[in-house]
């Protein structure tokens, strides 16, 4: 146990003073069970291939150029739906979450079409906007939304009431509440909304992208499927992962970092 | 006056909801819509009682609940006492965190052309895609939940004398559980939303199917109206499944407010 527990004190002191090592360090372990498993032959090669043959179709699709074209395709479509996806539903959050009367006439028909679910307005939306980019956006937008919303009403309801009857008390005006009570109040579980929705965003695109795509690597993902060649969906997954990793470790996690633990929520 | 309330409350539910199908029972025909862009509201009732009638409607909600009961049901007993366990110890959390939010990123969709691969067109594909949806993210925010317990709360419940058991079952999962019950409602929520994109893709009974098979004839009263079908059956899930879970144990723990 001694030489384990040595082990782990070192990697502890190692990703206090790196933080990104530790994404991707347990990764080691699972790369290397794959590689065994595969060279072990437990599973047939055309159904499970290894770690290089997926490194080889990497590059042989970065070489034709297919990859980086697919990919900016994706990140482009993501961009687009999150940002109106934020821009919408932080707003309507706030509003729910502060307003009983908005909260009465919005949150059943909220609950509803959030229950149907991005992915069935594919059919409709292909009909009505044809297969683009309008189509792949407004699917974006509708599942960004509903976690960002949905998050922020929690956020703004779990503001104890305290904390509104103090401000107001001290003279705050609605707009002040709004903006040094709620806000802040809230911000830890608005982060939460958006981490998930953006999860849930490139979720969605990819969907998309398998069911109406004619680019990016969802469609690449479909298209593998159909000829069969289980390489390039695996890259497809590796990549779809990587791609998660740098929108959250560069842009998501830095601003929970600025909210969740500066509100003392997160012990460290 | 108990039973005057709960009916008053549910009316007002409803409320938004008569508005939306009033607006949709009149704009629809004053503005002359094209039924292949959008169906009157007639026209998606005459499709609901012919599909209730030759079975076809009942057909596909089964195969699809079906499939999410089960998918759902073996993610969580595998999930829950996996994340808590991971949670309770530091190393664990810290080692394993980074390697489940990739894999309850990637988890559902994603997974659709492989699992169609290994496991063929049909139940087992899909049944994986919803256990895979489900699985993550409850392990996740088990995860989460149990390690956002405050340190001080462990300490001071360690220090009183709990054992492991009371540990487990009187500080670990009732602070995780508001987590737990937020990681169930949006993994169900996302698999509900998987089912409806694999059943589009990999099978030949369900609704995705039924919405997808509609829009190659271009009769959007058959769309629309599984969208009315799958949305009203998550809200089914929702308010009586899902809802009272967390108003047992969210509420309970005075996280959220009662409205």
């Amino acid at each position: 146990m001694t030489p384990f527990l040595k082990l782990w004190s070192r990697y502890v002191r190692l990703t206090a003073r790196w933080p990104s090592i530790a994404s991707f360090v347990p990764f080691i372990p699972v790369i290397a069970l794959w590689w065994l498993v595969t060279a072990l032959e437990v599973f047939p090669r055309a159904f499970l291939p290894g770690p290089a043959e997926v490194w080889s179709a990497f590059k042989s699709l970065t070489y034709k150029g297919v990859l980086p074209d697919y990919l900016q395709d994706s990140m482009v479509r993501l961009a687009v739906g999150a940002l109106w996806g934020i821009a919408l539903g932080i707003p309507l959050g706030l509003l729910i979450g502060m307003s009983k009367r908005a909260h009465t006439a919005l949150w059943p028909v909220l609950l509803f079409f959030q229950a149907i679910g991005d992915i069935a307005w594919l059919p409709i939306l292909v009909i009505w906007f044809g297969y683009g980019l309008v189509t792949m956006t407004v699917v974006i937008v509708y599942t960004v939304i509903f976690p960002v919303v949905l998050n922020t009403v929690l956020g703004v309801r779990s503001i104890h009431v305290n904390m509104h009857r103090a401000a107001l008390s001290l003279g705050a005006s609605r707009l002040r509440v709004l903006w040094e009570v709620v806000l802040p109040g809230a911000l830890p579980n608005i982060v939460t909304g958006l981490r998930n929705g953006l999860g849930y965003g490139w979720r969605a695109l990819i969907a998309a992208e398998i069911i109406v795509g004619t680019s990016g690597i969802g469609f690449m993902m479909f298209d593998a499927r159909r000829a069969g060649s289980v390489v390039e969906i695996l890259l497809g997954m590796i990549i779809l992962g990587i791609l998660w990793y740098i929108v959250d470790s560069w842009i998501l996690a830095p601003i929970e970092r600025a909210t969740g633990q500066r509100w003392g929520l997160v012990s460290r | 006056m108990h039973l005057l309330q709960r009916l008053s409350s549910a009316l007002l539910f409803l409320l938004p909801f008569a508005v939306l199908l009033t607006l949709w029972a009149v704009l629809v025909p004053y503005f002359n819509i094209n039924p292949r862009l959008f169906p009157t509201l007639g026209s998606v009732i005459e499709a609901g009682i012919e599909s209730v009638r030759d079975g076809s409607l009942p057909a596909h909600i089964g195969a699809s609940l079906m499939r999410v009961l089960v998918g759902t049901v073996l993610a969580l007993f595998v999930a829950i006492p996996l994340g808590v366990l991971m949670g309770v110890s530091q190393v664990t959390s810290t080692f394993l965190t980074p390697l489940f939010r990739s894999f309850s990123v990637l988890a559902g969709i994603a997974w659709i052309p492989i699992a169609s691969l290994w496991f063929g067109y049909g139940f087992g594909a899909i049944t994986f895609i919803i256990f895979n949806a489900v699985f993550f993210i409850v392990t996740y925010n088990t995860l989460l939940g149990v390690s956002t317990i405050p340190r001080e709360v462990r300490n001071a419940a360690a220090s009183l004398g709990a054992g492991r058991v009371a540990m487990l079952t009187e500080v670990l999962l009732p602070g995780a559980l508001p987590n737990i019950v937020t990681g169930i409602r949006t993994g169900l929520g996302f698999a509900w939303r998987g089912l409806i994109a694999a059943e589009m893709i990999a099978t030949n009974v369900g609704l995705g199917y039924m919405l997808f098979v509609a829009r190659d004839f271009y009769r959007t009263e058959v769309i629309v109206l599984g969208m009315i079908v799958i949305g009203v059956l998550w809200l089914l899930l929702d308010r009586l499944v899902l809802a009272p879970l967390e108003r047992a144990t969210v509420e309970r723990w005075g996280m959220v407010q009662r409205a």
